[in-house]
């Protein structure tokens, strides 16, 4: 028997996540991951009016509320038999994307950096940043005086090896301010056609009800310049350093192998063709993607409904008491097989069936600076150099699609809602695939399930006892210290988990 | 940081004095207030139970002061489960020692879920009795954002967890403290760095019947919409992208108290009717209605 240990709360994360662990010669040789938090978007969203879906759906995550909204409406659009008028996909794609920078500068800056990079060092600073300064002059203060809690919330925190070099310390800290700037401007931007964030009001099934113009676009261009030199100079490269400060983390946190992608941003009208395909990536091989195979099971999740239901014929049912059950996460298989999602699954699934290749060559171009292959990235450190990368890619694409954009061009095309209808929406939030199955019945909503990227990634086992994806990463993680486990942490914030999203 | 100038310190003052509806002349004595603070930090103890982290996102969206500023010269933000490095067992253990210490400013996001608590639980305590503690030893409690406000989305109908508010859970537990509420899904970062600014310097802003602070919440949007003309000429919008008042595509303008239309969203770039979509209320207890009576009135509309 070895160690057992409870990781719970997992901070730096969305929402109520933990983790229990079971350590024998400094190894984690067990694992189980637990959503801690159930609210019933599913229960509630029955029989209302299917338009409340984009916006109720869109509050099941304050982080990615626009995924949600954006699937929400595919799968409406789907029942309608509607399609957005070019300029509405191109504000979809542009609402979306800022989106994703500002999760992604978020997730690695405020999130993920802080157990890598030693906040500490900034007494350290000798130069003459206004900034700098001013952060090492409340630093001195709080250590030197007599609160009981100095420098919250950067401490206390798990002891553990940081960083070293005071120099890459402090640029990381640098940035960390500069980020929580970056990431309200990308916020902004995506505002300007949003209406607000988080929680967009635009976004409606056959376009969004916002008008464009052209001092809007200047806007938008003006913000997208300031976040695309951020990406380049400080994100992506304070990315690549921080996993060369730590080259373990490319063997430590190895997922299943599988992955998944759904494909988003569409770049034709029909959807047809999209910057991020779908796809399988299974044994190293690639795939087309079918919806048909998914199935979600519940034996260990805290619901009494049936298991192994495909979504379109999904229940939620809870029952906090259920015996053996540890998680409220459904185990969400794809052919039976536990599949990890997100950045590094789409840049994969990219990787093997991006047509243009442009994908694979910017893939290709930082594997060579790193001196790793493809297989290295199914890795902690694999999972935020995929996100670095592409929040690149996609800032670098909302250039194009900003200027396609027509002023004062049609958003929106008009639908009526039949009695009986069903839709999916399949997209990809910042963290991975997402999914909406949608009935309508007698113009209500029928039944609505969600299957969000956390519940692929963090789910518990499956009916057959398969750990889920952050389960089986966990497994022969070292663990130096069983009372400051950071490398388990590590671990699971490089998938960037958001269990409100997940449980919903 | 902590050496802005004076004259910046002055141009923060006399934003955040009308930012909070103080009028120019409080001006100096904002000034005063965020000098004092900077000296010493107001303890802050940041709950989030039956949420989406929206309103910590919305948090992050402040500007002038943004959340840096805010954290390193207003405030001690003692635990904040997004933001806070400490994780696991020191977690709970700095939870433990800060709640026993007492004395903080108790913000709480998400709703409650009392009538299911193991349907949210934090470190192996359920969360309405971890809030339940920590309100015990509060000096005042502000309740953020719609569910911690009125139960939000997880109390609406067919509420599967018992959801409820932050003032509601407190008179069940029969907990008496000062507090506020802040409503909005989510709620506006302003609104809750001027609350804020407002309790320590100069006490709990006047407050309304349902607690929020009059400063943000004594007017209708409708009586402050930009399309307020078009209401007046009987110019409606039929459909989603059409010009005019969105009244009958379902606005729920008249019905919401809340000053988004005037203050506008994200640095002020927009706002919902601004950006052509119906007010859902988001800020109204009532959010998000009723089953039959849906956000938006598309299939009821003449066309």
């Amino acid at each position: 028997m070895g160690e057992k240990l409870s990781i719970n709360p997992i901070t730096r994360i969305e929402g109520h996540l933990g983790v229990k662990v079971e350590i024998e010669s400094n190894r984690i040789v067990d694992a189980q991951s637990s959503g801690e938090m159930f609210r019933g978007f599913e229960v509630i969203l029955k029989g209302r009016d299917p338009l409340d879906a984009q916006q109720i759906t869109q509050r099941i995550c304050g982080v990615c509320p626009v995924s949600h909204g954006v699937a929400s409406s595919l799968a409406q659009e789907q029942a309608y038999s509607v399609n957005p008028p070019s300029n509405g996909r191109l504000l979809r794609n542009l609402i979306l994307a800022s989106n994703y920078i500002q999760s992604h500068i978020l997730h690695f800056y405020q999130l993920a950096a802080v157990d890598f990079i030693d906040i500490k060092a900034i007494t350290l600073y000798q130069g003459n940043d206004p900034l700098l300064n001013g952060l090492k002059s409340w630093a001195e203060q709080q250590i030197s005086s007599t609160t009981a809690f100095p420098l919250a919330p950067f401490l206390p925190r798990y002891p553990g090896q940081y960083l070293e070099s005071a120099e890459l310390n402090i640029l990381a800290i640098k940035h960390y301010l500069e980020a929580l700037d970056m990431r309200r401007q990308a916020h902004k931007a995506c505002a300007l056609f949003a209406g607000k964030m988080p929680h967009a009001a635009t976004l409606i099934p056959g376009g969004v009800t916002e008008r464009v113009t052209v001092s809007k676009i200047v806007a938008f261009q003006e913000i997208l310049k300031q976040l695309r030199i951020f990406i380049d100079n400080a994100y992506l490269p304070d990315a690549l350093e921080v996993v060369k400060g730590f080259p373990d983390y490319f063997e430590i946190g190895k997922g299943p192998g599988n992955f998944l992608a759904y494909g988003v941003f569409p770049e034709s009208d029909d959807g047809a063709k999209l910057l991020f395909p779908s796809g399988v990536v299974m044994d190293g091989k690639a795939g087309p993607f079918d919806a048909d195979k998914i199935t979600e099971d519940v034996q260990y999740s805290r619901y009494s409904s049936p298991s192994n239901l495909p979504p379109g014929q999904g229940q939620t049912v809870p029952d906090h008491a259920k015996p053996n059950a540890y998680s409220w996460l459904k185990a969400p298989r794809y052919e039976g097989k536990v599949m990890e999602v997100g950045p590094l699954a789409r840049l994969l699934v990219a990787y093997h069936r991006d047509q243009g290749g442009a994908i694979k060559s910017q893939v290709d171009a930082a594997l060579s600076i790193l001196g790793k292959t493809p297989a290295d990235l199914n890795s902690t450190s694999g999972r935020h150099v995929a996100r670095a990368l592409e929040c690149k890619i996609v800032a670098d694409r909302c250039a194009e699609w900003i200027a396609e954009v027509s002023p004062d061009g049609a958003a929106f095309k008009d639908f009526t809602i039949p009695q009986q209808a069903s839709g999916v929406g399949l997209t990809e939030a910042p963290r991975g695939a997402l999914g909406h199955w949608l009935k309508i019945e007698e113009k209500k909503i029928g039944s609505y399930q969600c299957v969000v990227p956390t519940t692929w990634n963090c789910s518990p086992r499956d009916d057959k006892g398969n750990l889920g994806a952050v389960e089986q990463a966990l497994i022969g993680v070292p663990v130096q210290d069983s009372k400051n486990p950071i490398e388990a942490v590590r671990v699971v914030r490089s998938f960037d988990p958001c269990i409100a999203c997940a449980v919903h | 940081m902590a050496d802005i100038s004076r004259r910046t310190f002055m141009g923060l003052s006399l934003k955040l004095a009308v930012m909070m509806g103080l009028g120019v002349s409080a001006a100096p004595r904002i000034a005063e207030c965020l000098d004092e603070l900077s000296k010493g930090a107001a303890p802050v103890l940041w709950l989030q139970g039956q949420s989406c982290s929206g309103c910590s996102v919305s948090f992050l969206n402040a500007e002038e002061p943004g959340p840096a500023a805010i954290l390193t010269e207003s405030i001690s933000l003692l635990y904040h489960s997004t933001l806070s490095a400490a994780t696991g067992s020191v977690a709970t253990g700095l939870l433990g020692e800060v709640i026993k210490k007492g004395g903080y400013i108790l913000v709480v996001e998400g709703s409650i879920p009392a009538g299911m608590e193991e349907a949210c639980v934090i470190g192996d305590e359920p969360f309405a009795r971890q809030v339940s503690r920590a309100a015990k030893n509060a000096a005042a409690l502000v309740a953020l954002g719609a569910c911690a406000s009125y139960g939000g989305i997880p109390a609406a109908e067919n509420n599967p967890t018992g959801a409820m508010g932050a003032p509601q859970f407190l008179e069940k537990e029969n907990i008496h403290l000062p507090y506020m509420i802040l409503p909005g899904c989510p709620a506006h970062p302003d609104w809750l760095v001027g609350a804020l600014t407002h309790t320590l310097k100069f006490g709990i802003p006047p407050l309304d019947e349902e607690k929020r602070p009059k400063m943000f919440f004594s007017k209708f949007l409708h009586e402050q919409c930009p399309r307020f003309a078009d209401y007046e000429r009987e110019n409606f919008a039929e459909t989603f992208d059409d010009d005019g008042c969105l009244f009958k595509l379902g606005c729920l303008g008249p019905n919401t108290h809340a000053d988004c239309t005037i203050r506008n969203w994200n640095s002020g770039v927009n706002s919902c009717i601004r950006a052509g979509a119906p007010c859902i209320g988001c800020a109204s207890s009532a959010f998000p209605g009723k089953i039959a009576f849906p956000f938006y009135r598309k299939s009821e509309r003449k066309v």
